[in-house]
């Protein structure tokens, strides 16, 4: 009994001064909410050692378990970093302070083309971090015939060698793009429309993976895939030679993920600090060495090597058509339903 | 020598009205129940009847088209493949874990806390790269097939990985610790000379067992097959990746709803009401039946002096 | 008799070379080459010198082992004292008492996790240690209870009565004969506890902050980039610490018994 108390003491005081250094007492802070591994320590502690600002860097796996804890109320963030069409129904539901343009000098390092998107026009509410695609990768040594876009992948010789991303709106915009939709064409209709499509797709798809598809075709489980950019040029650096990607011909979502200011933020000056220093070409190129999505900052690219460049998966060559998402509103949840229902009948 | 039982006798009459001690002592466990446990399944409640928010979370309100949705024959089947799955795991886990706990609990008593923490021990590894790891040795070109294709087991590799059985095999293996360790407490204080005497006077080894056994070890067994059981019903992970995401079970379901595209929150706090509301139901019933019946959860048929 | 203990031992190499064939994968690849640790690709160390200066993985690692410790000691004393006096009065609503201790294992973990949030936004409790170990205890202690309850089923009040008896107190017959009677199923529970608590993932999401990470949210927040084998380094660091601890304490006490 006294043992076991002793113990428990013990552990107590152990707790307790393991748990000492973690009460950082910061001049200031800063509450990142981001992407999980998406911003690299280096450009955290880089930050911190400049500004005296102690980053607090907590992180999700998806654009919806960020808006969870964010609408349970949760801690105050300053920073947040949603995709395209998160920042939309965002600033629709004015959940954004505005950015003050003034305080960061260096946003003109952004490329012109990503000041025009419809999810935020004049950037008045984010500041693009990284941008991608999502487009097929082919393992080169199997995969012999063409394959330009979604008709050429999905066909039945391919079946059991394929992997996708588990993403419902993904796949029903795939599906959609072959029919000349585009991903602002989610409509009721078009959903009844883009089911048979689907139908004769999903039978030939033997693993459904957001987090990590590189997985299943860099064991030799599966040949082709629909993955993030990202995802395609980690396997083109890892086995050059051996993986090719390829925009469908049909049209390719391009995803923008963006650096934005919520509401409840309390250190608005900070935040606003971070972006500027997330800007400047050698840091944002920091980013880039670490992850391989295209760089929308283009002083950072001048700075990037020959081969980082000539990696297909992150500055794919030629002019494909290129979309970005749209909130849908209600219409996500008849999606979800929809991919549900066609996998579970698809599946073992 | 079976004493003559009686429900108010069944745990020897000892049970009392409890007095202001008996519901102070009970107070923090109310309380703890009332904060963490009430609290929160209220909020499902409430949150199943109120209508979808644009960004996640609801717009409190009252409607049933949650419920509604619940019924649809595209989450039905849905539930009906998890349920099955999870049955098929408790049984597994019962048959293969029942031994093992038999040996631990029958074990010298300084080689007991050693057993079980060897058999616990492989749980403390993040279950993310344990997964992996039999993914690793399922795969076409893993381990086992390397090694069956070495030994000129078999001609091509065999598809074992993202297959039923593959997810079944990981939800045993996730699962399997918990069918052992409420089995062996009972096991554990089982008097070996009942066993003797059952197989003195005549009965075979296996008679012993079901006769003998089994139901003096009914309390751990059923534990066993609540811990396994239950929590399986929510399981979404490992299904995920062993299954290579084609293996949807409620847990997916519920998870896509705050977690995915979905962002139906009263969606998903409906499919989890009803899980709860049917648990609870089952459990409560099965629980005071048991009570009227002998005075105690779990209690085993054959009473007595049995301890 | 000797037959069937053969068997079962066999049995029993049969379900541990089960259990510890992906841990053998795992500390095989925690010496791989390959950052990607999907294929193996060679031999190295280097992601054992690298956990030197991963103080972020380290650091998840005791938040784990902290939460972990205290979540088990509560949920023991809950779970036990919940156990012991509904076996012990016969409470009115201890039916529904009973059912509600154990809602929280059938509630899906990432709807705890977000009604746990709410619940906490709103009373204003800040995220952190407290509220982690909260959210854990809340879905372990049923499975101590459940465990402790179900060797009580069958105790033989004639132990307790006997004691009370030759002169002890309350307070001695729980201590003394009671409490070494639960032990088995205490361990039992605890181990169980011990164990959900160092792997859960979802509640912890939402009711951990940003200094309070633990290690399974670290170790999935790297999937996307790559599970690099570091993270097996640590895993494997980690059972070696424990099976040395345990064997030393075998050791101890077979010296002293």
């Amino acid at each position: 009994m006294i043992r076991l108390v002793t113990r428990m003491l013990g552990s107590l005081a152990l707790a307790l001064g393991l748990a000492a250094p973690l009460v950082a007492v910061a001049a200031e802070e800063l509450n990142l909410f981001a992407w999980s591994e998406y911003v690299p320590q280096s450009v955290l502690d880089g930050f911190t050692k400049e500004t005296g600002i102690q980053v607090n860097y907590e992180s999700y796996a998806s654009n919806e378990e960020m808006l969870a804890k964010l609408m349970s109320g949760a801690a105050n963030y300053d920073l947040i970093q949603p995709s395209e069409y998160v920042i939309e129904a965002l600033v629709k539901e004015n959940q954004l302070l505005p950015i003050d343009h003034a305080k960061l000098p260096n946003l003109k390092n952004i490329g012109k083309e990503y000041w025009d998107q419809p999810h935020d026009p004049e950037l008045k509410y984010s500041v693009p971090y990284m941008q991608g695609t999502v487009g097929i990768v082919l393992n080169t040594k199997k995969v012999k015939d063409p394959v330009t876009g979604f008709g050429d992948m999905f066909q039945p010789k391919y079946k059991g060698r394929i992997v996708i991303l588990d993403d419902s709106l993904e796949i029903v915009t795939w599906g959609l793009a072959t029919q000349g939709i585009g991903p602002d064409g989610v409509t009721k209709e078009s959903l009844v429309k883009v089911r048979p499509v689907l139908t004769t797709w999903l039978p030939l798809v033997k693993v459904y993976d957001s987090d990590s598809p590189k997985t299943p075709l860099l064991n030799g489980d599966v040949d082709l895939g629909v993955v993030w950019s990202g995802e395609a040029a980690i396997l083109i650096k890892e086995q050059p030679g051996n993986f090719a990607y390829v925009l469908p011909k049909e049209g390719a979502h391009m995803f923008i993920d963006n650096l934005a200011i919520p509401k409840g933020a309390a250190h608005v000056e900070a935040a606003h600090k971070f972006i500027n220093y997330i800007l400047r070409p050698e840091v944002s190129r920091k980013i880039s060495e670490e992850f391989p999505y295209t760089n929308p900052n283009l002083e950072a690219r001048k700075l990037l090597t020959p081969e980082e460049l000539a990696n297909g998966a992150s500055y794919p060559k030629g002019n494909p058509k290129l979309s970005t998402f749209r909130d849908i509103g209600p219409l996500a949840a008849d999606v979800d339903k929809l991919v549900t229902d066609l996998k579970a009948k698809s599946g073992p | 020598m079976r004493q003559e039982t009686t429900p108010s006798s069944a745990s020897g009459g000892s049970q009392r009205q409890p007095g202001r001690i008996g519901w102070l002592l009970l107070s923090p466990l109310i309380a703890w129940s009332v904060a963490f446990v009430v609290a929160p399944a209220v909020i499902m409640l409430v949150y199943s009847f109120a209508h979808r928010g644009t960004l996640g979370g609801v717009i409190l309100g009252f409607t049933l088209e949650n419920y509604a949705g619940v019924l649809d024959p595209v989450y039905m089947q849905i539930v009906v493949r998890s349920i099955g799955y999870a049955t098929i795991t408790t049984l597994l886990c019962l048959a293969m874990g029942y031994p093992v706990a038999y040996l631990i609990g029958r074990s010298d008593e300084k080689l007991r806390n050693a057993l079980l923490m060897t058999v616990m021990i492989p749980f403390w590894t993040s279950f993310l790269i344990r997964t992996y790891a039999w993914v690793t040795i399922l795969k076409s070109q893993g381990l086992l097939n390397s090694l069956a294709l070495q030994l000129q087991m078999i001609s091509e590799p065999l598809e074992m990985l993202y297959t039923p059985g593959a997810v079944v095999l990981g939800l045993v293996y996730t699962f399997l610790p918990f069918m052992i360790l409420p089995i062996y407490s009972s096991v554990e204080k089982l008097d070996g000379a009942l066993v003797e005497a059952a197989l003195d006077l005549g009965a075979g080894p296996l008679r012993a067992f079901s006769r003998v056994i089994v139901p003096l070890t009914a309390p751990g067994i059923a534990a066993g097959v609540l811990l396994v059981f239950v929590p399986s019903l929510g399981i979404y992970a490992v299904n995920d990746i062993m299954g290579g995401g084609r293996v949807d079970m409620i847990g997916n379901i519920i998870e896509n709803q705050f977690k995915g595209n979905a962002r139906n929150w009263p969606f998903g706090a409906a499919l989890g009401t009803t899980l709860l509301v049917s648990f609870a139901l089952i459990y409560w019933l099965v629980n005071r039946r048991q009570r009227a019946e002998t005075g105690a959860p779990g209690a085993p048929a054959i009473r007595g002096g049995l301890s | 008799m000797k037959l069937v203990t053969r068997l079962l031992g066999v049995w029993m190499g049969f379900i541990l070379l089960f259990f510890y064939l992906p841990i053998a994968v795992l500390v095989l690849f925690s010496f791989n080459q390959s950052k990607l640790n999907i294929v193996w690709t060679g031999f190295t160390f280097e992601w054992y010198s690298s956990l030197w200066h991963d103080t972020v993985l380290v650091r998840a690692l005791q938040n784990s082992l902290i939460v972990a410790v205290f979540t088990t000691a509560i949920s023991l004393v809950l779970g036990t004292a919940g156990a012991w006096l509904l076996h012990r009065y016969r409470y009115r609503a201890a039916s529904v008492l009973e059912t509600l201790a154990f809602l929280p294992m059938i509630v899906p973990e990432v709807i705890l996790g977000v009604s746990l949030l709410i619940l906490f936004v709103t009373i204003g409790v800040q995220l952190g240690y407290t509220t982690i170990v909260i959210s854990h205890v809340t879905f372990c202690f049923p499975f101590v209870m459940a465990s402790v309850q179900a060797r009580l089923a069958g105790l033989d009040p004639a132990l307790e009565e006997a004691a009370l008896d030759l002169g002890a107190t309350p307070l001695q017959a729980f201590t003394k004969v009671l409490v070494p009677y639960l032990m088995p199923a205490i361990v039992s529970g605890g181990l169980m506890s011990f164990t959900l608590s160092l792997d859960e993932l979802i509640v912890t999401y939402f009711t951990a902050s940003a200094g309070t990470r633990t290690l399974p949210l670290e170790i999935f927040g790297r999937v996307k980039k790559g599970l690099d084998p570091s993270l097996n380094a640590i895993s494997t660091v980690f059972i070696v610490v424990t099976v040395v601890a345990l064997v030393i304490t075998e050791v101890v006490r077979r010296r002293n018994p």
